[in-house]
């Protein structure tokens, strides 16, 4: 069941510090990781919006059951797995008619000024694009920062299926950035 | 490990390392090549993701219940202007009509009834007789209608006062419903002539006419 709650890691923090004391430090990690925990959002979500609603959520989620988090070290992954599973659970709720972002999204020919690192807005741009298999597995890795084997167990898909979205997603944004295509590689996809 | 296993790997994860995937590097200038161009993307990946992603221009997409709710839109339209078209004044015989009621607004607020005599008066010459009871009738005229002098009756019913005109020199091939003028009205065929029927309001009027055709007796026509 990929909604379930996540695992939690060794030993409560609860059960190492004083209860006012372990609130004030499940508050402080909150506080500390949530433009992380948004910025995961955003580029899942592709909404400034439903990005704080879905952190806004799993933050309230994590909150209930804070006494899960067992191990401080690890309450980043922590974190992030419960926001990707608001997310997800979010689309399934509403079931959000997923759409192509080309067809609704005004394309800007080159980098502006306005946005940080203006020389990759067109990359940034092409990672918006991507479709949600590829991207959602890319985000996981790049701002989460979990290893193939987590994000198979995350997305409960094969590790070479994994290996497979990771490849393809990098070579659609190798033909964005004006390089040559590689010849597709990869078995099929399947769940693990 | 072979070029595709090589390339998998290295661009699923441009920074891992594996011992077969160095081995087969080392003998492989193009994925050697291939994995420096990678991990150059993928620092440009993680420079470009380190920020919440572009903010978006959306354009307004037309969304299935919108175009729905447009195509609904779309028959009610055909509908209505249908509807508006049947309800019309179907020739210049319901506008008359209508004109003439306009003209003696006072007849919708007669409070007493017409006497027998009064009604008698009305109906002479008129070819009809009426199988009604006279208290229902509250106001009750002769009254100048395309060359000839017709009744022009108001007829207390269950659904409040309906105008009837009996109109024996006109003849209408089908009922012909109008509504005109906050009035709604149908013209029957009826004897040698016609019925007209009018009430205030959206009101059914079509069973007050039935009740009429059959309340009204044409007398034969005398030359």
């Amino acid at each position: 069941m990929r909604n379930s709650p996540p695992e939690s890691p060794v030993s409560s923090i609860s059960g190492q510090l004083p209860a006012a004391d372990a609130r004030a430090a499940i508050t402080q990690l909150f506080e500390s990781l949530r433009p992380d925990l948004l910025r995961f959002a955003h580029w899942l979500a592709r909404d400034r919006a439903i990005a704080e609603d879905i952190v806004q959520e799993s933050l309230t989620r994590a909150w209930t059951s804070r006494d899960s988090l067992k191990d401080p070290t690890a309450g980043r992954a922590w974190l992030l797995t419960i926001v990707r599973r608001e997310h997800a659970r979010l689309y399934e709720r509403k079931r959000l008619e997923l759409v192509p972002l080309e067809d609704i999204v005004e394309t800007h020919a080159g980098p502006r000024p306005a946005e940080p690192d203006g020389d990759l807005f067109v990359l940034r741009d092409a990672i918006m694009k991507l479709p949600i298999e590829y991207r959602e597995p890319l985000v996981l890795q790049v701002i989460g920062g979990f290893t193939t084997e987590e994000i198979a167990r995350e997305l409960a898909l094969s590790s070479t299926a994994v290996l497979t979205r990771l490849f393809r997603a990098r070579n659609k944004l190798r033909v964005i950035c004006g390089m040559v295509a590689a010849p597709d590689v990869g078995a099929s996809e399947a769940a693990s | 490990m072979n070029c595709e296993e090589a390339r998998l790997l290295i661009g699923a994860d441009p920074s891992a390392s594996a011992p077969g995937l160095e081995e087969h590097l080392q003998t492989c200038p193009a994925c050697s090549h291939f994995r420096e161009e990678m991990r150059a993307l993928d620092a440009d990946i993680h420079r470009a993701m380190a920020h919440p992603p572009p903010a978006v221009r959306v354009r307004a997409r037309p969304v299935p219940w919108r175009q729905w709710a447009l195509a609904a839109s779309a028959v009610l339209a055909v509908f209505a202007l249908f509807a508006v078209w049947l309800l019309r004044p179907s020739d210049t015989l319901a506008h008359e009509v209508v004109t003439h009621v306009q003209g003696e607004p006072e007849s919708w607020f007669a409070t007493q009834h017409v006497s027998a005599q009064g009604i008698d008066k009305v109906l002479r010459g008129s070819g009809v007789q009426l199988d009604i009871n006279s208290d229902r009738i509250m106001y009750a005229q002769s009254c100048w209608f395309r060359g000839h002098y017709v009744p022009h009756l108001v007829v207390e019913t269950a659904r409040g006062p309906a105008t009837v005109m009996i109109l024996r020199h006109e003849e209408v091939s089908a009922p012909q419903k109008f509504r005109e003028a906050g009035m709604t009205g149908i013209i029957v065929p009826a004897g040698q002539g016609s019925i007209a029927v009018l009430a205030r309001g959206v009101v059914g009027v079509d069973d007050i006419a039935a009740q009429m055709s059959q309340d009204v007796h044409w007398l034969p026509v005398t030359h």
